[in-house]
């Protein structure tokens, strides 16, 4: 296919926006697709890398489904927060390498939305250690996670649940998708290469998979330095 | 499933149970680990049933923790095994489900975490490590003569396919390479009498540190103890690593570092002129340069000498203990010392709550040839691969090995000055990046320097579950 303007080319690139289409690919060429490359769900967080930048200000999206999405039942999330905020924040502050988090309900969700520096694993276990009793009035609220009460005992399981719930955060270079279905896949590393032309229908199939989705790491204005180099910048202390 | 943790402890029952070298370290001259593929399973359960009862004319016996008192076995025998080799000896699905997730991916899928890329990536490892899944035990023989090894090695390879051997030994004076003293400083457990610590003061660390199925280190949290008990309890994880140590390059590094400082406008600051007799016997500017850079680099002087309490000499008098000081805001050991990186001890960290929780157990001896190096030939580099092969112990490789790997060796973010910067001795360090800032007396500020590559490279290892006597009988009898 060239680029060229032509009419063809126009009415090619049309097509997601025409009903007949639409109606195709919905009940058709999607579903299609999904029987014959099936896409593993993606797993949630940021990935680990080499470059020191990019084990800084990391991004957790954790949606944690309410166990009771009623007005009542969100009432009583939003109270679970409100009631041990204090102590959630000053855990927070002890945790030492958290440079924002904050509580949305948002669907029938309650979500966790934080950033942090380094390791996944060693934020959710540290904060459990610090603040788990206290967090687990809010984790009482939320669907399929009474059998990690008390947190403190569950620590490996509820790290991975957290994991789990995080949202996937789609690879800033839209090509890296590949690799990472291919991982998820097992395959090897070293196959042929991808066309380029197929990265639409992959992504599509992996909003399948991932409904749900982090787009990209996300904006940071002073990209590569942890929340103590900030505060010790400030004299605030770390 | 949780807890297990027991009130009352009988320590002597645990040692007689565990295996014998996760509490106290045997101190022998050689070692030899096995890397083994369970091919006949009927045999291998037999092998194992036999060796944790003792052993046999044909079986060598499980080493356990118990002292061994006068009668000091010729060698000693221990089994570590990867989740693939808890698969292949028949253990069921619902169990291997309670092992934690780091161990049941491997090490080779958790290389990014623990700085395994570049040069050091699974990828480029030899044979067997090429074939993570089909490495199921590291068997290690511990002994002083190498018959020893042999004979061992011949009575397991009846049970179990040999897929490599490595063998290690001591180098003398407790050195390994690089030139210095190792294994000074280890955890010291609540009840268990280990001589080589007796002196230390730094806090007792609960039994839960080391073994599965006692209170940890973090206060109110217990891991998981794999299910059954009879599998899980009083059972360890090991990261096996070799480590391969570029002392050639490490030597020409100093060097060139002294090189640097003898031209910058600070060095009278680091070493006062004249000061360098003091900071060894026979030493001139440029090598009491190369030594300081040493000793700040790891923490410790070579000969084992504590910085942090002797930063002007390696040969303090009167001594210094090697294992009694604590770090501080105006510490002369730099933050970025590998010692100081490993374990923080009681200073001030970004992660307040992880003060003393990510303590490991270090069991190692160095492999290749020999290289000494205070007399080594500079023009025909000698770059023969050498180094460790090194066991890092502990309860939970994800809250401890893993923890300490990725934000406190690698990017440092217990404290704001180091952050971004890797451990200058065994960091994924590269020439273009890698910065050390050196501390000056006085709090006078600090002296980078840059361009050293990376010193320590991986090439092989595997994350093992060191199982108790028990657990080896029940896996015997599946």
């Amino acid at each position: 296919m060239t680029n060229k303007d032509t009419w063809f080319n126009r009415y090619v690139n049309s097509l997601p926006t025409r009903g007949w289409f639409k109606l195709l690919s919905r009940y058709v060429v999607v579903p299609y697709w999904i029987w014959r490359d099936p896409k593993p769900k993606l797993p949630g967080g940021p990935r680990e890398s080499p470059q020191p930048s990019e084990n800084t200000q990391r991004m957790m999206n954790l949606i944690m489904p309410l166990k009771d999405p009623s007005p009542m039942g969100r009432a009583m999330a939003a109270m679970a927060i409100a009631q041990n905020v204090d102590e959630i924040f000053s855990g927070l502050d002890n945790v030492g390498t958290v440079h924002t988090a904050r509580f949305l309900i948002l669907g029938d969700n309650l979500c966790m939305i934080s950033v942090y520096d380094g390791d996944f694993s060693n934020y959710i276990r540290d904060f459990i250690e610090t603040i788990g009793s206290v967090f687990d009035a809010v984790i009482s609220q939320i669907k399929g996670a009474e059998h990690m009460i008390p947190t403190c005992d569950h620590v490996e399981e509820f790290i991975e649940w957290v994991h789990d719930h995080d949202l996937f955060q789609a690879p800033d270079f839209p090509t890296d998708l590949f690799a990472l279905q291919d991982a998820a896949k097992g395959l090897p590393t070293d196959g042929p290469a991808h066309e380029i032309m197929t990265l639409p229908r992959d992504l599509i199939l992996q909003l399948h998979a991932n409904p749900n989705l982090s787009l990209g790491g996300g904006y940071r204005s002073y990209p590569g330095y942890s929340a103590a180099q900030v505060r010790d910048k400030f004299g605030v202390g770390w | 499933m949780n807890k297990q943790v027991k009130k009352d402890v009988d320590i002597d029952a645990i040692e007689r149970d565990v295996q014998g070298n996760i509490l106290r370290s045997y101190s022998r001259h050689l070692v030899r680990h096995l890397m083994l593929e369970v091919t006949n399973v009927a045999a291998a359960r037999r092998f194992l049933g036999v060796a944790a009862n003792g052993g046999s004319e044909a079986v060598p016996a499980i080493t356990p923790g118990s002292d061994w008192g006068k009668a000091k076995p010729p060698s000693n025998f221990n089994i570590g095994l990867t989740f693939e080799g808890l698969k292949a000896l028949g253990v069921s699905r619902r169990t291997l489900q309670t092992f934690p997730v780091e161990f049941s991916q491997g090490m080779t899928k958790r290389a990014m975490k623990i700085g395994d890329f570049g040069d050091s990536a699974p990828d480029k490892w030899p044979a067997p490590f090429d074939t993570p899944e089909k490495v199921h035990i590291v068997a290690s023989i511990h002994a002083d003569e190498e018959g020893q090894l042999d004979k061992v090695e011949a009575q397991v390879a009846k049970a179990f396919t040999v897929l490599g051997v490595r063998d290690g030994r001591g180098l003398g004076r407790g050195k390994v390479f690089f030139g210095y003293k190792d294994s000074i400083s280890q955890p010291r457990f609540k009840w268990v009498k280990d001589r080589t610590q007796a002196t230390a003061d730094e806090p007792l660390d609960p039994l839960g540190t080391i073994l599965l199925g006692y209170p940890t280190s973090m206060e109110d949290m217990s891991f998981r103890v794999p299910y059954p008990d009879a599998l899980g309890l009083n059972g360890s994880f090991n990261a096996f690593r070799i480590l391969a140590q570029a002392s050639y390059d490490y030597e020409i590094y100093l060097d060139e570092a002294a090189d640097f400082l003898l031209k910058h406008k600070d060095v009278d600051l680091l070493l006062p002129p004249g000061a360098e007799k003091k900071v060894g016997k026979g030493l001139d500017r440029h090598a009491a340069l190369r030594e300081i850079v040493a000793a700040q680099m790891c923490g410790r002087w070579r000969n084992g000498t504590p910085y942090e309490t002797s930063p002007d000499t390696m040969d303090p008098d009167p001594d210094v203990s090697p294992t009694n000081f604590d770090y501080s805001a105006q510490s002369r050991c730099p933050a970025g010392a590998h010692m100081r990186r490993a374990n923080p001890r009681g200073g001030h960290i970004v992660q307040r709550i992880a003060t003393y929780t990510r303590r490991l157990v270090r069991r190692g001896m160095s492999y290749g040839p020999d290289f000494d190096p205070d007399d080594f030939d500079r023009k025909n580099p000698d770059r023969r691969e050498r180094g460790l092969l090194g066991n890092f112990l502990c309860a939970n490789l994800g809250a401890q090995f893993e923890a300490v790997m990725c934000d406190w060796l690698n990017v440092g973010l217990q404290t704001p000055s180091i952050t971004g910067t890797n451990d200058p001795l065994l960091g994924a360090n590269t020439a273009e990046t890698s910065r050390f800032d050196l501390t000056l007396p006085d709090n006078a500020g600090t002296i980078s320097i840059y361009g050293f590559p990376r010193f320590v490279t991986a090439r092989g290892g595997a994350y093992t579950f060191l199982p108790s006597l028990t657990a080896i009988r029940y896996l015997s009898e599946l």
